[in-house]
């Protein structure tokens, strides 16, 4: 049915099963009645929607939280709202408020998120293949925790200097990956810039790991064994996704920088004493 | 025969057509693909040149901004950035232009440079200690993190000012210059470094001389012969020594950062 619609830009291979997704969500929530479909949030001190025109309304976009913009009764009159992002922790019939929910949901949500998006990039899963699925819901916050715990585990290593030493590992990792994402823009390839901060931030999981146990250990042929199989292991998250990013032919140019940064960053790792 | 070069232009850095091209090599204003920084959001796939030659002369600013307009100076293979790699090691050619001509690009020296901060930073730090090690066995490791610092000016500035310094002469002079190329050839000069770096990881005293001063000789004369060739036919031979000696100086600040790093390791 989604072929109905007049695409002009050919379809990555992923999107269509987003399509097919959304298409499947939609029709689930339709049939599906209208008050079960709000989220549970404890009552507020609003505006009464009147829960009477509730059951009139057969789409499920109508009915939310939110004031109706003009006494209308019929919902075929007003024009349904963009449907939301498919929302896998709410029901779809009706928007998420956000913003008056518990702090302590909020959190955990994007914790959640941050697990989730953990085990699709590090950990071996059948999803790893496919740039688009491998992901989807990316967030800045992950990489932004694993690129300070990096920084702050150096400079705790550190004897002295230490905050020239974060400072030089936060500017690496930080600039390292926006460089990256531009070096495979410049190639010609084609990635979501922000979709590649974050895989590139979610990679460095395995170096902090890696880092932690090098501050507890302080033996120099432990750090050497540590640092080199996290450093194969934070290599092999990030290749998939960045090699099918570029043409073929410009992989190992696209590659080459990423294993520099790595490396460069492994060996931090071992020197700072 | 400005056509001649947009046709043939985009065979990525093949040396096949550098002969047909020698004779267009110094002619006046160059296309949009070969000055910097881009004119206008020229990308080089599209059916290009034409049009955006026409434009030259109004330099449109917007094309600073856009990634797209600089893919034009990136659009290599893997297999031509290895050729060139390996033909930069070779002192004596002289031909590193006529491989770069058709298609000069700024990946080369911007990840050689990158590579060389991190290479001199902390193969240089162990290969002091194992010198250090070797006469007195009982020092202990030291990195100092300010030395990626220093290396990383260094390094950056080098290869992003002489190349500059010498474009804006050449202008003065009334020679041709080409600004990408003179960043490509300097960017691709570093690469013996990086192996020598490697190298000078053996502890012998004597030997680690030896590296560094034929590395030193290397690099130069890569620099000079190819800049001699690149000038051919004009009487600026003092600009070539200049270039030779500015290598030589590298090399110089180079292994006089090693011996910072060793007075930085005796310290109590």
């Amino acid at each position: 049915m989604s072929h109905s619609h007049n695409d002009t830009i050919p379809l990555h291979p992923s999107s269509q099963s987003d399509i097919d997704e959304i298409e499947n969500l939609i029709n689930a929530s339709v049939n599906q009645s209208v008050p079960s479909a709000r989220p549970p949030s404890p009552p507020r001190a609003s505006i009464p929607v009147s829960v009477s025109s509730a059951p009139a309304a057969p789409s499920p976009f109508i009915s939310s939280h939110l004031p109706p913009p003009l006494p209308l009764p019929k919902s075929s009159a007003s024009p349904p709202p963009p449907p939301p992002p498919p929302h896998p922790s709410s029901a779809f019939g009706s928007p998420p408020n956000t913003l008056t929910e518990p702090v302590w949901d909020t959190v955990k949500r994007d914790l959640s998120r941050i697990v989730s998006n953990l085990k699709l990039v590090v950990f071996p899963n059948p999803f790893r293949e496919d740039p688009g699925k491998a992901l989807r819901d990316w967030d800045l916050w992950g990489p932004f925790f694993f690129i300070v715990f990096l920084g702050l585990t150096l400079s705790w290593s550190a004897s002295v200097k230490k905050s020239e030493v974060f400072a030089v590992a936060f500017a690496l990792l930080a600039a390292g990956a926006v460089i990256l994402t531009l070096n495979v823009l410049l190639l010609g390839g084609h990635i979501i810039f922000f979709q590649s901060l974050s895989l590139l931030g979610y990679c460095l999981f395995p170096l902090d790991v890696g880092a932690l146990i090098c501050m507890l250990k302080d033996n120099v042929i432990v750090k050497v064994v540590v640092v080199c199989v996290t450093l194969a292991w934070s290599s092999w998250a990030a290749y998939p996704f960045m090699s099918s990013a570029v043409n073929p032919r410009r992989k190992a140019l696209a590659l080459y920088p990423v294993f520099l940064m790595y490396v460069s960053v492994g060996f931090l790792i071992i020197a700072i004493d | 025969m400005e056509e001649e070069s947009y046709t043939t232009s985009h065979l990525l850095g093949s040396a096949v057509i550098s002969e047909e091209r020698n004779s267009t090599k110094h002619d006046g204003p160059y296309a949009s693909m070969q000055t910097f920084p881009p004119s206008n959001g020229v990308d080089k796939g599209q059916g290009y040149p034409t049009e955006a030659f026409g434009q030259q002369p109004t330099s449109n600013w917007q094309g600073v901004f856009s990634v797209s307009s600089y893919t034009q100076y990136f659009n290599v293979d893997t297999d031509v950035v290895v050729n060139r790699l390996i033909s930069s090691l070779n002192p004596v050619s002289g031909d590193f232009f006529s491989k770069i001509d058709a298609n000069p690009d700024l990946y080369g020296p911007i990840w050689i440079s990158t590579t060389l901060v991190f290479v001199l930073t902390l193969l240089g730090n162990l290969a002091i200690y194992l010198t250090q090690k070797q006469e007195d066995s009982s020092i202990s490791w030291r990195f100092d993190v300010s030395f990626i610092n220093t290396a990383a000016w260094s390094i950056y500035g080098y290869v992003i000012l002489v190349p500059l310094a010498y474009y804006f002469f050449l202008q003065y002079m009334g020679a041709n210059a080409n600004l990408i190329r003179f960043w490509c050839m300097w960017g691709y000069s570093l690469t013996i470094f990086i192996m020598s770096s490697f190298l000078l990881l053996v502890p012998v005293g004597i030997l680690r001389w030896i590296i560094i001063i034929l590395t030193g000789v290397a690099s130069a004369s890569f620099v000079a012969l190819n800049l001699r060739s690149f000038i051919e036919g004009n009487d600026l031979s003092v600009s070539i020594i200049a270039a030779f000696c500015l290598q030589i100086a590298l090399t110089v600040f180079i292994k006089d950062g090693e011996e910072r790093m060793k007075a930085f390791m005796q310290e109590p």
